[in-house]
């Protein structure tokens, strides 16, 4: 604009490429008022764009474990259910035999007694039997739906089930049959009801159903700690969920104050282009010519 | 000097006058003809004897006056030149700023609907069947999710495609134009060498050769040379394609599809010479042409190449439920040819051990969404990271672009208002010429008006005094 000789056309031209650089401006502000979007083509920010495809894809993961640990906590609460039931059932047991070793019992009864501890027994069967999403808690990867047979045969495979928790931690989220006496258990009761129904349990026997409780609450000991541990992990996770949500919104959106605040600063300095130009084309030579 | 020679004097003036005001007048209506320079009469005084006497006036020989010399065309063929070349550096980076922002919208990052997004979603699904291993709705989404990548693998594969066949057609239709300017160049010099020597006017002519030029630096970066006879010549980076009144043909050349641009890049030829086009709209298409359209291309089957390498490594250590293994989940090497192998959702091979119903390939397969496990399969960065790098550099190239083509312009700008502070025409300097010419035309009248008066003295009233 140092040019010695100034045009009409030139003013013109000069005044056209203000009022579109003026617009110009306007129109992004409005685009970016409009959408909420501070960064909405990857030229608009190259940096900003990548930290957002990271962050967006961090976030997607976070979600997924949050849902991986929903399946695993429920997994984990119905074997915690079927452990505790067992325990229980083993208890009951445990007391039919105490009954059985009383030396008033006659023999009619320790009868009645072995028929009820057959029935606990198909109780316990019943138990390892537990399916969760119609898959058997104990049997490991086993295709079929029972990790016991009725004659009290494993078919487990202690394979282990392992969910993935956070980008780096899989939590075991099965319990080996083998771990919760699914493979010795089922065999012990019915050889005990069978001595009992042969006349009488004996201090090994007593001390068999001790061992089976004791095997339970091990396995029902190790599943409440993972169940802590995923339920520990949630709240992680979903505070890093929370955490990269705020980060996207802070990397993508718009800065609706600052952008209200350029948007009228810059429709001002729209508005005065567009009156200094009116103002200097009015007028010519010509209107002071008579 | 006598009354006689006073009339021829005067009336020289007056059609001096006329001239310019003639001049005036073209230049006022031409204010805002593009490419238009202002013009000026050159008028130049015609010698007064040294000694006035009755003698050499009667003789009639034409002594005194003004004659016109010129009409000028005010015009610098520098600034003329600094114009032309700066519109064609600014007409290369627009039409490689077009094409790339173009190709940067198929890539819909970052948002929701991106390829990013895509594979989020797609190993999720991975991580869904894993908690659910035998589940058919869960390797149904997996099979569907699969497929999504692919279709939006393909269409960007398609959309730059389609891209880079729309830039070469616009390269076509650029050169028939280079063509039409150049022959029409040609003619122009003919024209104009002819009217110069008939000493006819050629402003007009010049004019629209200038603008001839300035189109042909636009649209492939050509400068011009004068010779002795007035004629320009055209080259396109040392490539005549115009010389006096002859053209020759820019031709096109190399590929007419994507796959084959690199092996075969398209190129501009005059006759048997290459033509190095480094700026005018030609550089620009041809950058895509050649570079950034087949770059992306590539990048993108990059992408999808490590995407079929590592869900394949991690997919075939996995066994099916009819106990095969080793098998394929996508097949093909690029982004064109990515298919998903199974169909069905039940029959997926994602246990670890044979005769088992097992999801920890399938979760295995989910893991591959973390940049660094993927790193750990391939060996090397993984789809995720190849995806954000061609982004990102994208994003980049577009932005320098962008913020080259807004120097670039300010530098048109002002070549622009060079140009126009030399040969453009000040309204206000018009009206003031036309006063000027006014005024000097009826000044001239009234010479003869008073010359008139004089020899009416001399005719009517000699030797009345006292009448």
């Amino acid at each position: 604009m140092t040019s010695s000789r100034i045009t009409q056309r030139t003013v013109a031209e000069t005044t056209l490429r203000g009022l579109q650089g003026n617009l110009t401006r306007v129109q992004n502000l409005q685009q970016q008022l409009s959408s909420g979007r501070r960064v909405s083509q990857p030229s608009d920010d190259p940096s900003a764009t990548v930290s957002s495809m990271t962050l967006r894809s961090r976030r997607a993961a976070d979600e997924q474990y949050l849902r991986n640990m929903e399946a695993a906590s429920g997994r984990l609460t119905v074997t915690d259910n079927a452990l505790t039931q067992l325990s229980d059932r083993l208890r009951a047991f445990r007391d039919l035999i105490v009954q059985s070793r009383n030396g008033a019992v006659g023999a009619a009864s320790q009868a009645g007694i072995a028929a009820n501890m057959n029935a606990v027994r198909d109780e316990v069967l019943d138990l390892y039997n537990t399916t969760y999403l119609d898959r058997p808690i104990f049997g490991g990867t086993i295709t079929g739906s029972a990790t016991v047979d009725a004659a009290g045969t494993y078919l487990g495979n202690d394979q282990p089930v392992e969910a993935r928790v956070s980008a780096d931690a899989l939590v075991r989220i099965d319990v080996p049959g083998t771990a919760a006496g699914a493979d010795t258990v089922p065999g012990t009761l019915a050889q005990i009801a069978a001595n009992v129904a042969a006349g009488g349990a004996g201090a090994t026997d007593l001390a068999a159903v001790d061992a089976a409780l004791s095997t339970v609450a091990q396995a029902l000991g190790d599943v409440g700690a993972r169940a802590a541990r995923v339920s520990q992990t949630h709240d992680l996770v979903d505070a890093h969920r929370l955490d990269l949500t705020s980060r996207i919104s802070v990397n993508e959106d718009v800065d609706l104050p600052e952008a209200m605040m350029n948007l009228s600063a810059q429709q001002v300095a729209y508005q005065s282009a567009l009156q200094a130009a009116a103002k200097i084309q009015q007028v010519s030579l010509m209107d002071f010519l008579r | 000097m006598t009354g006689f020679s006073t009339f021829n004097t005067a009336s020289t003036g007056m059609s001096a006058a006329q001239r310019a005001l003639d001049a005036t007048s073209q230049n006022i209506v031409n204010v805002n003809t593009p490419g238009y320079s202002r013009q000026r009469v050159l008028t130049q005084s015609i010698g007064m004897p040294v000694a006035a006497s009755i003698h050499t006036s009667l003789n009639g020989s034409f002594i005194g006056g003004v004659s016109v010399v010129d009409v000028s065309r005010i015009h610098n063929a520098f600034l003329e030149a600094s114009r032309a070349a700066a519109g064609a550096r600014q007409a290369a980076i627009t039409s490689q700023t077009d094409i790339l922002t173009s190709a940067q919208q198929l890539l819909s990052e970052p948002g929701d609907t991106g390829l990013q997004s895509t594979l989020d979603s797609f190993y999720s699904s991975w991580h869904d069947l894993a908690n659910k291993p035998g589940d058919t709705a869960a390797g149904s989404v997996v099979i569907q999710r699969a497929l999504a990548v692919a279709d939006q693998l393909h269409s960007l594969s398609n959309g730059v495609s389609a891209q880079w066949t729309t830039a070469r057609s616009n390269l076509v239709d650029l050169v028939s134009r280079i063509n039409q300017s150049a022959s029409d160049l040609a003619k122009l010099n003919e024209s104009i060498a002819a009217g110069q020597q008939s000493g006819k006017p050629v402003n007009e002519l010049l004019d629209t050769r200038d603008q001839l030029v300035r189109q042909l630096a636009s649209l492939a970066g050509a400068s011009s040379a004068m010779d002795d006879l007035g004629r320009l010549s055209v080259n396109i980076n040392g490539v005549t394609i115009v010389t006096g009144n002859e053209w020759q043909a820019v031709t096109l050349s190399g590929a007419d599809d994507i796959t084959a641009a690199v092996s075969d890049p398209p190129t501009l030829s005059v006759g048997a010479f290459t033509v190095p086009v480094q700026s005018g709209s030609a550089a620009g298409l041809l950058a895509s042409l050649r570079t950034d359209l087949p770059s992306l291309s590539g990048s993108i089957d990059g992408v999808a190449d490590r995407l079929v390498t590592a869900v394949n490594t991690v997919y075939s250590t996995g066994y099916a439920p009819n106990g095969s293994t080793a098998n394929t989940f996508f097949s093909g090497t690029d982004a064109r040819n990515i298919t998903v192998v199974p169909t069905s959702g039940t029959a997926l091979a994602i246990a670890a051990q044979p005769g088992t119903l097992d999801g920890s390939i399938a979760r295995q397969v989910g893991d591959l969404a973390v940049d660094s496990v993927a790193q750990g399969v391939l060996g090397s960065p993984g789809p995720s990271v190849g995806w954000r790098e061609l982004t990102t550099s994208l994003g980049v190239q577009v932005q320098s672009l962008k913020t080259a083509q807004s120097v670039q312009d300010a530098v048109v700008a002002a070549a622009e208002d060079a140009v126009q502070a030399d040969a453009g025409v000040n309204l206000d300097e018009e009206m003031t010429n036309m006063m000027q010419y006014q005024r000097a035309y009826q000044a001239s009248a009234r010479v003869i008006t008073t010359a008139d008066e004089l020899l009416d003295t001399l005719i009517n009233r000699t030797g009345k005094v006292g009448l």
